[in-house]
């Protein structure tokens, strides 16, 4: 069994809805967007997990909370991946030495593993985003075009300065860009974004994240923004990096067709919630909830013979700073029942690791035995 | 006779570096109540090709050669009045981005009766009630005309340009990526609307799009274009069961499918040509695999290789 690397428990992250001068003096109830309400998940080692949805499910919000580029409000976010002994070391040792925990207290800190990025100071945060890093979606935007490719590369050793000298982030600057297939390095390093394709600079935008030598990539839409012709590439660049170098990603995706062929797990989420999770293959091929079937079943078919029924869903997701009472997805689900409007359904298992939350299968028996 | 003919369409722009061949040489016909799809990479010349046709090619564009036959009437040669007069009323377009392509300040009901008040001979009333009527045809809600674009989603305010596409009764419209911002459930709503709109109102319509796999489903007919110039045209069902060039199998081969086995998309390698100063020979040949010495010389004609499939590939014998 591969270990976990990262847990996220019932993570959320709400937005404050801002008031008006007029609201706030009448009081009135402060509203939030609930762009993440309560997702849990684990990321094993060199595992690559999937969040797929429409957006404004809040799969990007997710991922953004991990790395705490987005504060969340609640939930917990564990991470176990190397390093973690050293790092939870020395910070009980401080903690002891300032009389804040006892000996006691230390000992059950180091025993529950997983450091709670939450709790960590500003100052760790910044140690500890060189194990977690983040590509972008999209490669015309998230560079800058007045930085050479060496600086926009050379920029996250700057920052965490690391690197005694000039020459050593050459070294690393050089390795990172030959790890991102942009190859020879010295001919990409002084170029400038312009100079070069949207294939290229995604792959300008991975060697930025693997300068720092990650653990755990979360790659939100790396492929959206590209030409068809050079998505499997970036893709298969992804792959090799599991099998060099051991990452795990969190992989985030609108595209079910890239989430089928590239990840192991994928979680299906709907209005700040996952409705369905599992093996990419049982959930895409054997969907359960209503809602992945329907999204499943309006991916265009280019033959006409593989057409299938397609599930069209009436209107367009709700607000996320009104969800729906009871299960979220009722206003739109093909087979509402009246429970649905009134209770959420829990989250059960229909196979080994495939849960679905959905009153239909719960009715039906699953997750009884 | 065809609603409409292209042959040897070519559109240059005038650019810092020279003269750049977004089109050159594009034929096609498209008869009434038909629908073709242009498909390619970005760059390829699709949107270019169809802007061509309505003349709306920005300053530094122009058409360079080419006949575009619409209605018997030579489109490439038509200005001023005259091509105002067909614009919107015989050919209208659906832009790219069309959350953006609407105008923030005014009301949605006012932005469709602009067309109809320009072209027609008829009252504001009229007008109006036929705004209520385009709304009706495209699934909203006849009371929301007077809104204004914001209060839509990004899937109404999609099918609020559908509307005014439409507000003139064309006999073509062309649609630039109309789904490519939108979710793949509302992309399915649009492209359903579209596909009953077509039957119904019996329209022509050009789809341009990346997404082979939209174009398939939505298109009677299919071209696919490489660099300024079409590679392969046939039925839609035909180019995905027996494409022909190197670059369609490729192009096909891009697109992960989730009704089939789990496998890695492929890859095209390389970048598409300079069209400043094209190559000499096929333009795919340094991105193809097959590429032998005559590719790399001589340029290979768009020809019949199967009954109504046509290809531009030396290694395909000619029917």
């Amino acid at each position: 069994m591969a270990k976990d690397i990262i847990s996220v428990k019932d993570l959320r992250v709400w937005f404050q809805v801002r008031r008006g001068f007029i609201e706030s003096i009448l009081s009135e109830e402060q509203k939030y967007v609930k762009a993440v309400d309560g997702v849990t998940f684990t990321i094993k080692e060199r595992e690559i997990f999937c969040l797929v949805g429409e957006s404004g499910c809040g799969k990007t919000t997710t991922g953004k909370a991990i790395l705490r580029l987005v504060e969340p409000t609640g939930g917990e976010v564990a991470y176990f991946g190397p390093g973690k002994e050293d790092m939870m070391k020395e910070m009980v040792e401080v903690a002891l030495a300032k009389d804040e925990i006892d000996e006691d207290k230390a000992e059950r800190i180091m025993e529950r593993g997983g450091i709670n990025i939450r709790a960590l100071s500003k100052k760790r945060m910044k140690s500890m985003r060189q194990k977690l890093q983040i590509i972008f979606q999209d490669p015309y935007e998230s560079l800058n075009p007045k930085q050479s490719i060496y600086d926009i590369v050379a920029e996250p050793l700057v920052v965490n300065s690391i690197g005694a000298n000039e020459a050593e982030r050459e070294e690393r600057v050089t390795k990172a860009l030959d790890d991102a297939g942009l190859r020879p390095p010295k001919n990409f390093m002084w170029r400038y974004p312009h100079e070069v394709s949207g294939g290229q600079r995604q792959r300008v935008g991975v060697a930025g994240a693997l300068v720092l030598d990650p653990d755990f990539l979360v790659a939100d839409e790396p492929v959206s923004m590209l030409d068809v012709s050079i998505r499997s590439e970036i893709l298969k660049l992804m792959l090799d990096l599991r099998e060099s170098k051991g990452l795990s990603f969190l992989f985030i995706t609108h595209d079910l067709g890239v989430a089928y062929v590239f990840s192991d797990r994928v979680a299906v989420m709907y209005l700040g919630k996952i409705v369905e999770m599992g093996p990419t293959e049982k959930v895409i091929k054997n969907p359960q909830h209503p809602y992945t079937k329907a999204l499943i079943s309006v991916i265009p078919t280019p033959d006409p013979k593989d057409r299938e029924e397609k599930i069209i869903l009436v209107g367009e997701r709700p607000d996320p700073s009104d969800v729906p009472p009871g299960c979220r997805f009722h206003p739109r689900c093909p087979s509402v029942m009246d429970i649905c409007r009134s209770e959420e359904p829990k989250s059960v298992f229909v196979s080994p690791g495939h849960s679905v939350s959905c009153h239909l299968l719960i009715m039906q028996g699953a997750g009884k035995s | 006779m065809a609603l409409l003919e292209v042959e040897g369409l070519r559109t240059y722009f005038k650019t810092q570096e020279g003269t750049l061949k977004a089109v050159d040489g594009v034929d096609f016909i498209l008869e009434k109540g038909h629908a073709m799809g242009l498909a390619g990479e970005s760059g390829c010349g699709k949107t270019t090709a169809a802007l061509s046709i309505m003349k709306l090619l920005p300053a530094n564009g122009y058409i360079a050669g080419g006949k575009i036959n619409f209605m018997g009437q030579d489109m490439a040669r038509v200005t001023g009045e005259k091509l105002r007069a067909i614009r919107w009323r015989d050919i209208s377009i659906v832009f790219q981005g069309a959350m953006n392509a609407l105008n923030p300040v005014k009301r949605v009901g006012e932005q469709i009766a602009e067309p109809i008040l320009l072209h027609e001979d008829v009252d504001k009333e009229v007008a109006n009630k036929r705004v209520k009527e385009l709304f009706e045809l495209v699934g909203l809600n006849p009371t929301r005309v007077r809104e204004y674009p914001h209060e839509f989603s990004g899937g109404m305010r999609q099918r609020v340009m559908i509307a005014m596409a439409l507000a003139c009764k064309p006999r073509l419209v062309i649609a630039d990526e109309p789904t490519t911002a939108l979710d793949v459930m509302i992309q399915a709503q649009i492209l359903d609307l579209m596909k009953t709109l077509q039957r119904e109102l019996e329209l022509a319509m050009i789809i341009i799009s990346h997404d082979l796999s939209v174009l398939a489903e939505t298109c009677d007919t299919l071209c696919i274009m490489y660099a300024g110039k079409i590679v392969e045209r046939a039925d839609s069902v035909e180019v995905f069961r027996n494409p022909q060039h190197p670059y369609t199998q490729g192009l096909i081969a891009a697109f992960p499918n989730v009704k089939g086995e789990r496998v890695m998309p492929g890859a095209i390698a390389g970048n598409p040509p300079n069209l400043i100063e094209p190559q000499p020979g096929c333009r795919f040949a340094k991105r193809c695999s097959f590429t032998k010495d005559i590719c790399l010389n001589q340029e290979p004609p768009l020809v019949e290789v199967l009954p109504n499939h046509y290809a531009a590939c030396h290694l395909v014998e000619p029917r």
